[in-house]
């Protein structure tokens, strides 16, 4: 909802993603402060941070699979760490550059996607989000058993930072910029999508697959697009992740990532691209508060032991999930939404 | 020969007991259309009460496994009041959902309230294995193999015969449609969660005997979807015979495959069959199949 006085007079403006001139400046000033945010926190934060856009990819192209065209995925992160590994290798064997491994991890990891969001073909709901259990399972075990010299195996893969015209990325604040800039365009580009013919047919496949395939949408293409889709920018923040850490492993991609993704999500809100965002600031900010407070709680309840620390976040996450389900199952962006209309339309009710 | 009659035993045996698992999936399935994910920790927790039963709080046998039981039972139950009666008439999905975060919850919970460290779980049937000629069969899959034929057809014959067990296909058809008719939608879905604790933790017995225990065991929750999917989800009796088939495939695939390409490919086995049954008909061989309407 526009607020009072804000009138669209052409089809453009109608349907233009930034409203207002507030919108607008609120944007811009934004992002000046993302980039500026290497100059104004500490070196741990711009981590922080960095996981979060990273992650932020990663979501958003959930966000379209699951939020949008409503296909739950479970293989998110094995998706992630198909894009990861093929930048790893690409990067460390090719000795290509980053420009070139970041889109190519994004078209190998969708590829991979595609494949199974063709089984949309012959099944649907929740059998489709058993094959990417599958998925998961079946990454595991091609990385874990090919030859290790093509994909290293147990041992992980290492990789040179990325570089561009002799400036590399290796510190952290180096890095930050690199994710924040994949990330906005990445962002961007999934407005673009869910606002176009694409995102309409997702919407309209979540809503009812059967209505949507009397009214000449083609059910089976639309759900393996957003398999596409969202495996693509599991591949590219996959890629960017591999920059990150300089090393791969099989064991940052679990089934308990992809549930994670999902978490995000669900306490975002489904069908938001910024509830997506929102979710991951969320979920990874009380993650990290977690993780930093954990040794401050050992020292004072001694009995707990390291351990704890990672149960009582998983405890914090499972009730967080269900809890969203119960009492708020369209995430923190329709409560948003909510304060916003209501401060509108102030002081009349409605 | 004697090989492939012991991978072949062997192999039909564990998949009776991914069978047992696999009917906490479909029993669950059954009676309120919800794919529970959470089966695996499900089967965890089981054994760990098991555990604290009989090794921790040093209860005999005959005590301590009905007594564990029935905390299993409570269990269920409690999963039921806190999440799915609030639930009720909202959408599958949702109720999925949160199956997922239980999966998630309950791992920590099992961490907070048994620690991390690795236990020994009780030896419920006797080690000793059985020889059978030359064929060797462990003891505890054996009397646990028959006791998931006996439960399997006694199920099968609760759901499809009993008024109890047809109401509660009523309710998994439609929440809406099943109050009318004056069925309590919480009592059964409350009943279909006993059940699923009830035989995760028979589950876990047979599963854990005698062998140690910590949250990772919660695998085979995943290694037996494959099966109920095999099955069909709605079909109790099926899920022996889909049992036995994995089983065996697996069996094969470990005892001749892996040695040859020096990986553990069995592993896998489970999900390529799977990936397998999805594409080729998804409704698995007694699975229902429905028609959708606008």
């Amino acid at each position: 909802m526009d607020p009072a006085g804000v009138f669209s007079t052409s089809f453009a403006r109608d349907e233009a993603l930034v409203r207002t001139r507030g919108q607008w400046i609120s944007l811009i000033l934004f992002i000046l402060l993302m980039f500026l945010m290497p100059y104004l926190v500490g070196p741990r934060l711009i981590a922080v941070l960095s996981v979060m856009l990273i992650t932020g990819v990663v979501v958003i192209g959930l966000q379209i699979n699951t939020g949008y065209a409503g296909q739950i995925n479970l293989g998110q992160a094995a998706f992630m760490g198909v894009g990861a590994y093929t930048a790893a290798i690409l990067a460390s064997k090719f000795g290509l550059p980053f420009w070139l491994t970041i889109p190519l991890a994004g078209a190998c990891s969708a590829l991979f996607g595609f494949i199974f969001g063709l089984s949309a073909l012959r099944i649907k709901g929740f059998y489709l989000a058993l094959t990417t259990i599958a998925a998961q399972a079946l990454f595991h075990f091609l990385v874990l058993n090919l030859p290790s010299n093509w994909v290293g195996g147990s041992n992980g893969i290492s990789l040179e930072p990325a570089s561009l015209f002799g400036f590399v990325f290796d510190s952290d604040r180096s890095i930050y910029y690199l994710c924040l800039v994949v990330t906005i365009i990445m962002t961007y580009g999934a407005f673009g999508i869910v606002r176009g013919w694409h995102g309409r047919a997702f919407v309209a496949v979540r809503d009812d697959d059967v209505a949507s395939g009397m009214m000449g949408v083609n059910v089976v293409k639309t759900k393996a697009t957003a398999f596409l889709i969202g495996a693509f920018y599991a591949g590219v923040g996959g890629a960017l992740w591999a920059y990150y850490v300089r090393f791969v492993a099989v064991d940052q991609f679990t089934l308990f990532h992809s549930i994670w993704f999902i978490a995000m999500i669900i306490v975002g809100g489904m069908g938001s691209i910024v509830g997506a965002l929102v979710g991951v600031v969320v979920i990874k900010a009380v993650q990290e508060a977690f993780v930093s407070m954990g040794p401050d709680l050992v020292q004072i309840f001694p009995q707990l032991g390291g351990e704890m620390v990672f149960a009582m976040l998983n405890i914090f996450l499972g009730g967080t999930i269900a809890a969203f389900l119960i009492f708020e199952p369209r995430g923190l962006m329709h409560r948003w939404s909510i304060i916003k209309r209501s401060y509108r339309i102030w002081p009349f009710p409605y | 020969m004697i090989d492939f009659l012991t991978y072949l035993i062997t192999g039909a045996l564990v998949g009776l007991l991914y069978a047992l698992i696999a009917m906490g999936f479909v029993v669950i399935y059954r009676a309120s259309k919800v794919f529970n994910f959470a089966q695996g920790e499900l089967v965890v927790f089981g054994g760990f009460v098991v555990w604290w039963m009989v090794v921790d709080a040093g209860l005999p046998l005959w005590a301590g496994l009905p007594l564990a039981f029935v905390v299993a039972a409570a269990f269920g139950l409690l999963i039921e009041r806190i999440f799915f009666s609030k639930l009720v008439g909202e959408s599958v999905f949702a109720m999925v959902m949160v199956t997922i975060g239980l999966l998630i919850l309950m791992r920590g919970l099992i961490l907070v309230l048994f620690g991390p460290a690795v236990r020994p779980f009780p030896i419920v049937f006797p080690l000793q294995p059985i020889f059978l000629g030359d064929i060797l069969i462990p003891r505890s899959l054996l009397i646990g193999g028959i006791i998931t034929v006996i439960v399997g057809f006694g199920l099968s014959y609760f759901f499809n015969r009993t008024r109890m067990g047809l109401r509660m296909t009523a309710v998994a058809e439609d929440h809406q449609v099943a109050m009318s008719l004056g069925i309590s939608v919480k009592r059964s879905i409350a009943f279909a969660w006993i059940l699923g604790a009830l035989l995760s933790t028979l589950g876990a017995v047979i599963y854990l005997s005698g062998k140690s225990l910590n949250f990772l065991a919660s695998e085979i929750g995943m290694t037996a979807l494959p099966v109920a999917l095999l099955a069909g989800f709605e079909s109790i009796a099926g899920v022996l015979l889909a049992g036995i088939i994995v089983g065996v495939i697996q069996g094969l695939v470990t005892g001749y495959v892996d040695p040859a390409i020096g990986a553990s490919f069995g592993t896998v086995v489970p999900f390529v069959i799977m990936l397998a049954i999805l594409f080729i008909r998804p409704t698995g061989m007694f699975g229902w199949k429905t028609i959708e309407r606008v």
